[in-house]
Parts: structure tokens; C-alpha cells; sequence
């Protein structure tokens, strides 16, 4: 059996890279995609230890953590859609409107 | 069994409906009620009336009420070296001597309802709702104060009828002067209950309860404490002797500003602005009784400290003087009338101070009859002479207005102390007390008792020639104008309650009769003294004297009440017969002109007023201007600058949010990670 540290090490990798890519992307396709990864490594993160104290409650949450990243795409998409009718473009850096 | 003490709750609440009944009329603004309202004001005072004397038929039973019926706050947890909690509770004192004020502000209250139907009603005045309101609000708040079995109760009901007091004498706010002379009322009394109102919190700290009467009560703990067998707070590095002291007097202030004595008397002559049943309800029978009722009260308290004894009974005997020589130099009636209240309660403060209980208490029952009957007969008078109250006007008015006349003569031989009206046996009874006691007592308290008799006995000389110069002026002699000429006697209203008062006045001494008792070795016709001896330990009179005896060093000396008595009647003989030599003619000339300039400083109140407005213009106008900068400056300044940190501060934070997403991503991000590292530093993962 591969021990747990593997995973966590892969989980926090592919964390990061997320964390990199939503830091550094303006295209908002580029965040969402970057969001869907931190949260597989969230769900790769709920396998391990569910499958290291052999409890079944991480498996449950990560199959909750796909139903809402579908349902985050769902509404990003959304945002992303009104994003482009308005500007034209879906560069993140572009609005700044709602601000102080 | 349903008692009287079921119902005495009652006695006050049933003026309260009554002022509430007309207030309700007042802002409907419709004239729903006959009369303006003095209807159920009569009717609710009746009733008040009649608990009243159910009530003291149940204590002249021996049966007492003592009981706390609403704890509105309590403590949890005792202070300081005191053994319970405090708790803040309203309850009833029913005991001979509020048994026997409540029949004495009933009674007056009901005759002045009746006597406002003629004296308002009948001379066509407008906002007689308000008027009634106020009286019906007055008695409430008065009953109240009497019923009252804890010091902080009887405070809020003394707050109370201070405000019903400025109601009243502003009753015509359209004149120039009553609205200026309620302020003033207002103000100078509150400068009084604003040292009574720390007494009460002194008594509070200082004991852990401000109940009257009981084992549990205020002045018994003194007492234990001074006996040692107690312990209490002191404050001010203060042995208990000394700081019962500072208590009592600063009590002591609420009672000079209520019951006008010097230097906070100046009120009350200005107070003759609002109506005259006004004045003789408030400002002579009952309200500033208030204040000597609260000595009375608290007495077994103020027994305690002989330097309080002392300064009571010097202020009550310089203020007896002081205001009956202002007395005589007045042209109003009004005016002498009020100064010769002012007199008055000087000498039941006099006698309180000089150890007598019962002279004192006898004095401020004659005095709330006699003085009540004169403000009423000047009432009368004032009507018949279309609201002139210039005595030198007056004149003759004995022929047209015979009821009032006789009443009015009663009345002023009980005022000047001519026996055997009732002012002679009190009046009497309170000199004759200052002289044994500071005869017989050798301390400093017995010296200071001696001068203060020397000042009441003058005093009885000075009451003598003003009272017979008023009842001189207005009744005898040639009519000195037309209004005199054609004066004219009011109705019943106006007379029933003269005639009921008279006969009060006439014959109301003769419950305490000492002189003859001691003559006649008929001691069971000292009635009053048997009355309030009566009381629940803590509160009677044997009580009082032991305490006097044990704590104040008071000794009473053996001199022969009758001819005490003689002395003082004397003099006010001398002072009655000089005054009708000197206006007993048809046409008076005006004497007190031949004094000079003496006169102008008597007239002119030995310019207490100027003294008073120079102190509050010169010292404490520069004093609260200061005050002002220092709350503009310091106060203000240390909120405001905290505020302008806090605007400044958020107007510079505020740019973070600068709508661009990718920021807040990286602030997330960063807020995250400071979480972990604070978690790590702290959670020890390093």
C-alpha cells in the first residue's frame, strides 16, 4: 500500500499549482480551472485519509466536493458569459468597477 | 380579614386616577368633565379623606403596618463590612405619625378642592383640567412621601412634589411673573434635594438599607453601631459619630430647601405667584411640611448626633426670626402670610432640634391648619377684591365679609400664639422645650439651645405685631378703596372650608394641653404625646428620648411650663397690642416707613435675592464656564480625537478593496497563510 505521505505530497503539489495559476492567470477560463484543481486536491487529500483509517466519510465528502465543483463551473461559466457580453473580453484585470 | 391597611395603598392612588382622569379631559381637549375636573378631584380626595381616618382609627388601635410591598432592584452580594445586600424597595409605613399626617394632608387637600371651586371655578379661569391635574398629582405624590417606609422612596416622591409645586405656581404662564417664580421654586429647592439626594446614597452605603422603622432599619443600626454592637461603612476616614453627622445634614439640605429654611427660603415668597388655594395646599400645609416630616421620620436618627441637633435647631430658630422680621414691613398679604410660614416651620424645626419630638410634630399639625385657613381667608379676600392684594388698599372688610372675618381672626390668633388657640399651646410647647433642654444640658448643644430660644422668643414678639398688622389693615378701619367699599363674600365653596378650618384652628391645640397638664397633674389630657408614644418601638417616643438622653447628652431642666407659656404669650400679647394701637385707627398711616432705611433692607428680604443672583452671576457662571472648556476641550476632545483615528484609519483601509479580483484572491491567500503561520508559531509545530 502507498503510504499516505505520497498522496499528501501530490495533494499539496497540485494545490499549489492551482494557487500559482488563480495568483498569477487574468484569463477568468485560466481561474476556474485553477479553482477546479485546488479542490481535487482537497478531494485527493479526503481519499488518502479515508483510505488510511479505513473510514468511509471522506470518500462521502469527496463525492460532495464533485456535486459543488459542478455546480461552481455552472455558476463560473455564468460569470464568465455576463463577463464577456460586457467587456468584450474575459481578462479579469479588465473590471474594476466594484470597488470603494 | 380585609383591614384598613389593605386599602391605605388606596390613599394615594385614588388622587393619582383623579389626575390621570384629568389629564386624559386636558388632551382631548373637549370640556368632558363638570367643573373642570374638581369633581373627581373632590371625590378621590374624600376617599383619600376617609381611608385616611380609617387608618388612624386602626393605628389609634395599636396596630402598625410596616412592609415593603415591591423590591424593584436587588443586590446579590452585601459591600464593604455590611451583612445583607442592598435592595431598592417601595412599602408602607403606617405608624402614629403618618397615620396622623395623612389625615392632616387629606383633609387640607379636599377643603382646597372645595375651596378652588370658588376661588377658580367661579371667577371663570381657563385650563382648569390642568389645574386639577396638578392638585390631583400633588396629593398623590404627597400621600405618597408620607406613606413612604424607606428613605429612597421618600425622596422620589419629594422629587415628585417639587414638580408638582412648579407645575402649580406656573399655573398662569401667560404673566410675566409666575413662570419666573416656579423656576425659581424649582431650582432653589433642588439645590436642597441635591445634597438630600447624596444623603440618600450615603444612607444606602453607609448602612446597606434606608428603611424607617423596624429592628432592620437605618437609624437602629446607627445606634447599635455606635454602640459597638454593629458595623457599618464609613467614609472619609470618618469615626460613625462624625459621619452619621455629615449624613444627617446632608439630608439635612433636601429639608432646608423644602421647608424654606435660610438660606434656601427665597422660594418660597416668590411661590405666592401661583394661586392662592395653590399656596395653601403646597406652599404652607402640606409640601413644606414635607421637610420637617422627613426630620420627624428619620428622628431616631438625627437623635443620634447632637452637632445635627444643634445646627437644626439654630437654623429653624434663626429662620423663625429672620422671616418674621421681613414680616413686618410687607403690603401684600400674601407676602406676610408666606413669610410668616417660613417662620413657622423655623419653629418646628427649632423644636426638633431641641429634642422635642412631640412639640415639634404637634407644631406642624396646628401650623397646617392655621396657616391653611389664612391663605384660604386671604383667598377669600383676594376674591372679593378682584385679585388686589395690596393690604393699603384694603380695609373695612369686617362689616362685608363676616365668615371670613372670624374665620380669618381665629386663624391669626392661632398664628401669633394667643391662647387658647391652637398656635399657643404648639408654638409653646417648642420654646418651652428649647429652654429646659438647653438649661438642663451642659454641652455645647445646650448654649446653642439657649440662643436659639432667645431667637424664637423674639420672634413671638415679631409674629404678635405682624399678624394683628395684617388683620388690621384688611379688616378693620375705613374701606381705603373702591373695591373695599363694595367687597362681597363668596359662596358656600368658599366658605365651608373656612369654617371647617377655623374651628380646627380654634380648638386643635387642645390635644396636647401641657401647661395645664402640668398645672392640673392631669397628664392623660396630653393626647398627642400619648398618641405618638403609641408607635412601634423604633419609632416612639420613649425611643427618641432615650436616645437623646444616651447619644445627644440632652437633659431636660425644671422649669415650669406655665411659665414658659406666660412669657411667650406675653410677648405676643405685647406684640398683637401694639400692632392695633398702632393700625387699630380708622385710616392707619404706614408705620413701618418710620424705620428708614432699615425698612428698605427688611423689604427688600435683607437683599437675599441680590445676594443669591450675584453668587450665581459672579461665582458660578466663571466656575461653569470653566467647566465648559474643560468638557469643550478635554472631554470632547479625547471622543472626538479617538473618532477622527477611527474615520482617518478607515478611510486609508478602505482602498484595498479596489475591485480588482486577482487582489483579493492574493489577499485570501496571504490572510490563509498568516492563519497557518500564527498557528504554527503558536500551536508549537516548530
Amino acid at each position: 500500500m502507498v503510504p499516505v505521505e505520497y498522496y499528501l505530497v501530490l495533494s499539496a503539489a497540485v494545490f499549489s499549482i492551482g494557487l500559482y495559476g488563480l495568483l498569477t492567470r487574468e484569463n477568468a477560463l485560466f481561474f476556474l480551472m485553477s479553482v477546479e484543481l485546488m479542490l481535487n486536491a482537497a478531494n485527493i487529500n479526503f481519499i488518502a485519509f479515508s483510505a488510511q483509517w479505513g473510514n468511509l466519510t471522506g470518500q462521502t465528502f469527496s463525492l460532495f466536493v464533485m456535486a459543488l465543483a459542478a455546480a461552481e463551473v455552472a455558476v463560473g461559466i455564468g460569470i464568465i458569459l455576463v463577463l464577456y457580453r460586457n467587456f468584450k473580453d474575459v481578462d479579469v484585470t479588465v473590471p474594476q468597477e466594484m470597488r470603494w | 380579614m380585609a383591614g384598613a391597611f389593605d386599602y391605605a395603598l388606596a390613599i394615594a392612588v385614588l388622587p393619582f386616577l383623579s389626575f390621570c382622569l384629568a389629564v386624559g379631559v386636558a388632551l382631548s381637549g373637549r370640556d368632558l368633565l363638570p367643573k373642570g375636573g374638581a369633581l373627581p378631584g373632590i371625590a378621590a380626595t374624600g376617599g383619600s379623606l376617609l381611608l385616611s381616618a380609617w387608618v388612624f382609627l386602626t393605628v389609634s388601635g395599636g396596630e402598625t403596618y410596616n412592609e415593603t410591598f415591591y423590591t424593584w432592584a436587588a443586590g446579590e452580594a452585601a459591600t464593604g463590612s455590611l451583612s445583607e445586600p442592598l435592595t431598592l424597595s417601595f412599602g408602607m409605613l403606617l405608624d402614629p405619625l403618618s397615620a396622623m399626617m395623612l389625615l392632616i394632608v387629606s383633609l387640607v387637600a379636599l377643603l382646597v378642592h372645595v375651596f378652588s371651586l370658588g376661588y377658580m371655578n367661579d371667577e371663570g379661569e381657563t385650563g382648569l383640567p390642568r389645574y386639577y391635574a396638578g392638585l390631583g398629582l400633588f396629593t398623590a405624590s404627597m400621600l405618597g412621601f408620607v406613606l413612604a417606609d424607606n428613605l429612597l422612596m421618600a425622596f422620589m416622591f419629594f422629587e415628585l412634589v417639587g414638580l408638582c409645586s412648579y407645575l402649580l405656581i406656573g399655573f398662569w404662564f401667560r404673566r410675566e411673573g409666575p413662570p419666573s417664580a416656579a423656576k425659581k421654586a424649582f431650582l432653589v429647592t433642588r439645590f436642597g434635594d441635591y445634597f438630600f439626594l447624596i444623603g440618600v446614597v450615603a444612607v444606602f452605603a453607609t448602612f446597606g438599607t434606608a428603611k424607617f422603622a423596624g429592628e432592620h432599619s437605618f437609624p437602629r443600626i446607627a445606634e447599635h453601631a455606635l454602640a459597638g454592637e454593629a458595623t457599618v461603612n464609613t467614609f472619609l476616614g470618618l469615626e460613625p459619630a462624625a459621619w452619621f453627622t455629615v449624613i444627617g445634614l446632608l439630608v439635612l439640605g433636601g429639608v432646608i430647601g423644602k421647608s424654606a429654611q435660610f438660606p434656601l427660603h427665597t422660594w418660597l415668597p416668590d411661590a405666592m405667584e401661583g394661586p392662592t388655594p395653590v399656596s395653601a395646599l403646597i406652599h404652607a400645609a402640606t409640601m413644606v411640611a414635607a421637610g420637617v416630616y422627613l426630620v420627624a421620620r428619620m428622628y431616631g436618627f438625627y437623635a443620634l448626633s447632637p452637632t445635627a441637633l444643634a445646627i437644626i435647631a439654630l437654623v429653624g430658630a434663626f429662620t423663625a426670626l429672620f422671616a418674621a422680621s421681613m414680616g413686618l414691613v410687607k403690603d401684600e398679604i400674601k407676602q406676610v402670610l408666606a413669610y410668616s410660614t417660613i417662620s413657622q416651620y423655623g419653629y418646628i424645626m427649632l423644636g426638633l432640634g431641641a429634642g422635642g419630638y412631640v412639640a415639634g410634630t404637634f407644631h406642624l399639625l396646628t401650623h397646617a391648619f392655621f396657616k391653611a385657613l389664612l391663605f384660604l381667608g386671604a383667598g377669600s379676600v383676594i376674591i372679593a377684591m378682584h385679585h388686589n392684594e395690596d393690604m393699603w388698599e384694603m380695609g373695612g372688610l369686617k362689616e362685608r365679609m363676616p365668615v371670613t372675618y372670624y374665620t380669618f381672626l381665629a386663624g391669626s390668633l392661632a398664628l401669633a400664639g394667643i391662647v387658647p388657640f391652637a398656635g399657643f399651646w404648639s408654638k409653646d410647647e417648642v420654646l418651652y422645650e428649647a429652654l429646659v433642654h438647653g438649661l438642663g444640658t451642659t454641652s455645647g448643644l445646650g448654649t446653642a439651645l439657649l440662643v436659639a430660644y432667645g431667637m424664637g422668643l423674639l420672634a413671638v414678639l415679631f409674629t404678635g405685631f405682624y399678624t394683628f398688622r395684617m388683620v388690621m389693615l384688611t379688616f378693620h378701619g375705613e374701606p381705603r378703596s373702591e373695591t373695599a367699599r363694595e367687597a362681597a363674600e363668596g359662596g358656600w365653596n368658599v366658605k365651608l372650608p373656612l369654617i371647617v378650618l377655623g374651628i380646627l384652628a380654634t380648638t386643635v391645640g387642645l390635644v396636647n394641653m401641657t401647661p395645664v397638664a402640668d398645672l392640673t397633674g392631669m397628664h392623660d389630657i396630653e393626647l398627642l404625646n400619648m398618641w405618638l408614644s403609641g408607635a412601634p418601638e423604633s419609632v416612639s417616643v420613649e425611643q427618641y428620648h432615650h436616645l437623646l438622653e444616651e447619644f445627644g447628652g440632652i437633659h431636660a431642666a425644671d422649669v415650669p411650663s406655665y411659665l414658659a407659656g406666660g412669657l411667650s404669650l406675653a410677648l405676643a400679647l405685647v406684640g398683637a397690642g401694639s400692632a392695633y394701637v398702632l393700625y387699630g385707627g380708622a385710616d392707619p398711616e404706614p408705620h413701618t416707613e418710620k424705620l428708614g432705611s432699615l425698612r428698605g433692607v427688611l423689604y427688600n428680604n435683607y437683599y437675599q435675592d441680590e445676594y443669591q443672583v450675584w453668587l450665581a452671576e459672579n461665582v458660578v457662571l466663571p466656575l461653569s464656564k470653566v467647566a465648559d472648556v474643560f468638557d469643550q476641550a478635554v472631554v470632547d476632545g479625547v471622543v472626538n480625537g479617538v473618532s477622527s483615528v477611527s474615520l482617518f484609519g478607515g478611510s486609508r483601509l478602505k482602498r484595498v478593496q479596489d475591485g480588482l479580483v486577482t487582489h483579493y484572491a492574493a489577499m485570501l491567500t496571504l490572510g490563509l497563510t498568516v492563519l497557518l503561520v500564527g498557528f504554527a508559531v503558536y500551536g508549537g509545530w516548530f
